[in-house]
């Protein structure tokens, strides 16, 4: 009895989080013009429309070029800093570790106002590097999270067993540490691609008409002419998502091979 | 050890730290500062009008104002060419006090068209009443102002200087931040209802079925917020197939208004929000050791019992971490809220986002934002707190 | 003698296809201190679970004070458990650890506390009432989990390998504790662990389990001198087992022949018969290098390795027939590797196992 319900309360939280990811992928085959169940018939047409309609077009290439600048922004970034906060060396880390964590804290609709009244005295708001710049200030907590982590988890006594061994500690560095900080990082760089990929309200605020992202498409798409081809595009962010998601698995799995801290 | 002086290691270490500071300092913080500035900032009357800002000074506001302000006002009026800056400084002015708009317009030719002195109250009667010239003489007194901050709140100065709440009709901000705190905080407690049995049963069960459970946490968490939002704008919707399902089967014979408004939006932030009040609570029962419920039972208590005063006690810091996360991310929703809601259902983000954009008033966004950033990090700071000596952290 | 206080009746516990305990039958007087030894997973821990009312049996019955109590959920068992590493409750001071089963139970406050007060002095730690688990010693917490399992006066206090997690020297001052509240107390109590010495210093009576049955049940001495199987012999304490076949059975004197031809003699006892083929375990400690008269068996060899171990020395030592370890006082620390030596034991050293 008490078991039962158990089973049954377990089966509806997971529909309940499973079921509305489920029920949107297929409609991206609709050929009807409403987003809908019963589906009357299949079809690629919103597919079509995604890749030759100018404004889902446009968003997507406008996607990649921000998802990329960012990524690599917030990954060297990122990781520079991981690997200073690293060991406490520098005065206040534990004050920047908590620091660097604060853009996922702030509400994107107060960041979005104060980079919106900045960036046009700045002269960079409604341009490619803008976006690009809001994207990786919401990006950066990701890639130190993750580059830390991996840092963390490498176990001192192989970067002394190499210093033992005669290896200089710019060799140890080359040949140890950055080898085995490197899961950490393609993750973190991993999430931050998936995190300007997600971005719809800082782009709201610094991103002109010439830069409108797939995300800000989707939404507006939502906001005013819902069509199926918001579910066309969650089929492509979906599919993304899981292919990043078996990167990162990937990655880990290689991080928890390679040397770990006994503990 | 070659080359590894500890000042080296500790010089290579800060410079590796400092592009990023650099750029959260530039990118980050510099935006919010300018916020909070944009809130509090009010230069227009002291930079446009600055004999007349030298005159209220001295101004003891018991003598007519025209007599004392008067002429200082027409020569300002008369130095400057910037129409763009004296537009700001009708638009400040008759945001103080109504009537202003006419009343400057009619000055402003008057004094443009003519030279030498000028009495202003042959130019309209509403200079004799000193209410105007207080309005003047406050806007000059400082660059600063509490203006916007007050009004965020539903507050104003009255022309004497003192704070007064609005009458409800001039504003409803404050029912904003209220219902901001409402829905934000049926969203946690819908997650609490949600996420700790699940956690529990999670931590209960091992193998294939824990992964599963946590794999239906984790996977929502991974998918796009846009694509959750999305979902749940097609589920609820009246063609939708939570009220098609209920249709067909007769349970009942008109749609259910799901979407646009407030149940829709509670729904489909717990959704959004779920995952993260169920893995601080998870990752807290998990390190209960696993004979303290047994210890209970042993010692007399039934399970009931045991769970009352064991494990409830021993997984409340997670339930408050998972609350604060839930809540804090809540109150600075917008997305969701401005897919799935109605008009009755816009949190306070959305109400920044409507002056900024739709009005470019940014000193009300600012000061509306500076409210929202101080309860968020509030919160976090409680959470922090609360996490930093365990790694409860998501 | 009266009915046994604890009774398991032909008791098996599976879980799915796995059989962990097999028609077992037990019985544990009043007073009196058991315990159940044997290698993990032999089924030891399943016992005392299913005598707390964590586990259920299989099939068959456990009677305790005359009651079935198959079917009683744990809280209404009365029974003082001690876990493994303690289970204290991290939540609450070492006072509201110790009264929370009297609170279970509606004990009022001043009662209540006067009990606590009592137990935490029993174990010498009245002093530490209102400290947290987490900010006593080991040892200390062993003693706060006993006096918590032991304040609201239970019927039977079972303990699972309670001192597994202390160093030896604090384990070793623990057994005699637990001991001296036994007899003081006159408490029965259920003991698991996997330590033999343990087993050895605190019990009345030990059972020796291996795959969900009992190999052996009786007191310290009978375990350890009169091992009835070969794996009784070789779990408790180290041995040598020397295996070959019974060649004459005599009034006093029972000869064995090993099968390079050595010969052994033992006590004769019931049960021998010539022919049958018999292990003797023979424990080191009982074997000496110096041959004299009530000394019947002697076997010569080489010492093939001789290690210091502070109060003793263990020699291994070649012989034609068997390999003997041998335990022997510093005295023979003139022994080195490659000198002849001689096994002398008498026939009363020799135990056959079966």
């Amino acid at each position: 009895m008490f078991k039962a319900a158990r089973i049954l309360f377990g089966i509806m939280v997971v529909s309940f989080l499973i079921a509305p990811l489920l029920v949107i992928l297929p409609l991206g085959f609709t050929d009807s013009i409403f987003l809908s169940y019963p589906i009357p018939g299949f079809s690629w047409r919103w597919f079509h429309e995604l890749f030759t309609a100018d404004a889902w077009r446009r968003s997507i290439i406008n996607s990649l070029i921000v998802g990329s600048g960012t990524t690599i922004l917030a990954t060297v970034l990122g990781t520079l800093a991981a690997l200073g906060l690293r060991d406490r060396l520098v005065p206040f880390s534990g004050f920047f570790k908590t620091a660097f964590l604060l853009p996922m804290v702030v509400p994107a609709v107060v960041l979005g106002v104060g980079m919106q009244i900045l960036f046009v005295k700045l002269g960079v708001a409604y341009t490619y590097p803008g976006v690009i710049i809001a994207h990786t200030v919401l990006a950066i907590p990701f890639v130190v999270v993750n580059v830390s982590a991996s840092l963390d988890g490498i176990d001192r006594r192989i970067e002394r067993a190499a210093a033992s061994l005669g290896a200089p500690p710019h060799v140890v560095f080359q040949k140890v540490t950055l080898p085995l900080a490197i899961p950490g990082v393609l993750s973190g760089a991993v999430f931050a691609f998936a995190t300007s990929l997600d971005e719809v309200v800082l782009t709201l605020f610094v991103a002109g008409p010439n830069q409108r992202t797939l995300a800000r498409q989707m939404f507006s798409t939502i906001r005013e002419n819902i069509s199926p081809a918001i579910a066309s595009a969650a089929f492509l962010f979906i599919t993304g998502t899981i292919i990043l998601a078996l990167i990162t698995v990937y990655v880990r799995s290689q991080t928890q091979r390679s040397a770990r801290r006994p503990n | 050890m070659r080359g590894g002086t500890p000042l080296r290691r500790h010089l290579a270490a800060a410079l590796m730290l400092m592009p990023l500071v650099v750029f959260l300092g530039l990118f980050f913080v510099w935006p919010i500062i300018t916020m909070l500035s944009e809130a509090v900032s009010d230069p227009v009357v002291v930079k446009t009008l600055p004999a007349t800002t030298e005159a209220a000074r001295a101004w003891d506001r018991q003598t007519p104002g025209a007599g004392a302000l008067g002429q200082a006002l027409v020569d300002d009026i008369r130095a400057t060419t910037d129409d763009q800056a004296m537009g700001d400084v009708v638009r400040r002015l008759n945001s103080a006090k109504s009537g202003f708009r006419t009343l400057m317009m009619k000055t402003l030719s008057a004094a443009r068209g003519s030279t030498g002195p000028l009495d202003l109250t042959t130019v309209d009667e509403r200079w004799k009443d000193n209410g105007y010239w207080e309005a003047i003489a406050a806007a000059a007194q400082s660059r600063y102002t509490d203006r916007n901050l007050l009004a965020a709140l539903d507050y104003a100065r009255n022309p004497q200087g003192s704070i007064e709440a609005l009458p409800p009709a001039a504003s409803n901000n404050a029912d904003i931040f209220k219902r901001t705190f409402v829905i934000s905080g049926l969203v946690t407690l819908m997650c609490i209802a949600l996420g700790y049995p699940f956690a529990m049963l999670a931590a209960s069960v091992t193998g294939w079925k824990r992964q599963l459970l946590l794999g239906a946490v984790l996977l929502p968490l991974w998918t796009s917020l846009l694509v959750r939002t999305a979902a749940w704008f097609i589920l609820l919707q009246d063609r939708g197939m939570i009220n098609s399902t209920l249709l067909g089967l007769g349970i009942i014979s008109e749609p259910l208004p799901l979407l646009f408004n407030r149940l829709g939006v509670v729904i489909a932030m717990t959704h959004v929000l779920l995952p993260f009040m169920v893995l601080p609570i998870f990752s807290v029962l998990i390190g209960i050791p696993g004979n303290l419920m047994p210890a209970a039972q042993s010692l007399g208590a039934s399970k009931l019992r045991a769970f009352w005063h064991v494990l409830l006690p021993l997984s409340l810091r997670g339930v408050a971490s998972g609350a604060l996360l839930v809540f804090m991310s809540a109150i600075g929703y917008y997305i969701t809220p401005a897919l799935i809601g109605g008009p009755r259902d816009q949190m306070i983000s959305s109400i920044i986002a409507f002056y900024a954009t739709g009005t470019a008033n940014w000193g009300m966004a600012g000061a509306l934002g500076i409210i929202l950033l101080a309860a968020t990090l509030a919160l976090y700071a409680v959470y922090h707190r609360l996490t930093s000596d365990r790694a409860l952290r998501v | 003698m009266s009915d046994p206080y604890i009774l398991f009746q032909n008791v098996s516990k599976s879980f799915g296809p796995l059989t962990v305990i097999k028609d077992l039958d037990l019985a544990i007087d009043k007073g009196e201190f058991v315990s159940l030894l044997g290698p993990s997973g032999s089924g030891k821990t399943t016992i005392l679970m299913m005598l707390a009312g964590f586990e259920n049996p299989t099939s068959g019955a456990v009677i305790v004070g005359g009651q079935h109590v198959e079917k009683l959920p744990p809280h209404k068992r009365n029974m003082g458990v001690v876990f493994q590493s303690y289970a204290l409750f991290p939540h609450m001071t070492v006072a509201e650890n110790v009264a929370f089963p009297l609170n279970m139970r509606g004990v009022a406050k001043p009662d209540s506390a006067a009990r606590v007060q009592r137990a935490l002095d029993m174990v010498q730690l009245g002093a530490y009432k209102e400290r947290k688990p987490s900010q006593l010693s080991g040892g200390q917490q062993q003693r706060v989990a006993l006096a918590r399992a032991l304040v609201f006066e239970p019927a039977v206090v079972l303990m699972d390998e309670p001192l597994g997690a202390l160093d030896k020297q604090l384990r070793e001052q623990m057994q005699l504790d637990i001991r001296d509240l036994h007899k003081r107390l006159g408490l029965t109590i259920v003991f698991v662990t996997h330590d033999q010495s343990e087993a050895l210093t605190m019990s009345d009576r030990i059972a020796v389990f291996n795959h969900g049955k009992i190999e052996q049940i009786g007191k310290p001495s009978d375990i350890y001198d009169h091992p009835k199987t070969r794996f009784v012999a070789e779990f408790i304490g180290e041995t040598n087992l020397v295996e070959g076949t019974i060649t004459k059975v005599g009034k006093d004197r029972t000869t064995i022949t090993l099968k390079q031809g050595g010969k052994l003699v033992v006590d004769t006892r019931p049960g021998l018969e010539a022919g049958a083929a018999a292990t003797i375990s023979i424990r080191p400690e009982r074997i000496h290098f110096d041959r004299t008269a009530e000394r019947e068996n002697d076997f010569p060899g080489t010492v093939l390795d001789r290690v210091y171990h502070g109060d003793h020395i263990r020699v291994v030592l070649e012989t034609r027939d068997q390999r003997f370890i041998v335990k022997t006082d510093r005295r023979m620390a003139v022994l080195d590797e490659g000198d002849k030596a001689s096994a002398s034991f008498t026939a009363n050293a020799c135990w056959v196992v079966g």
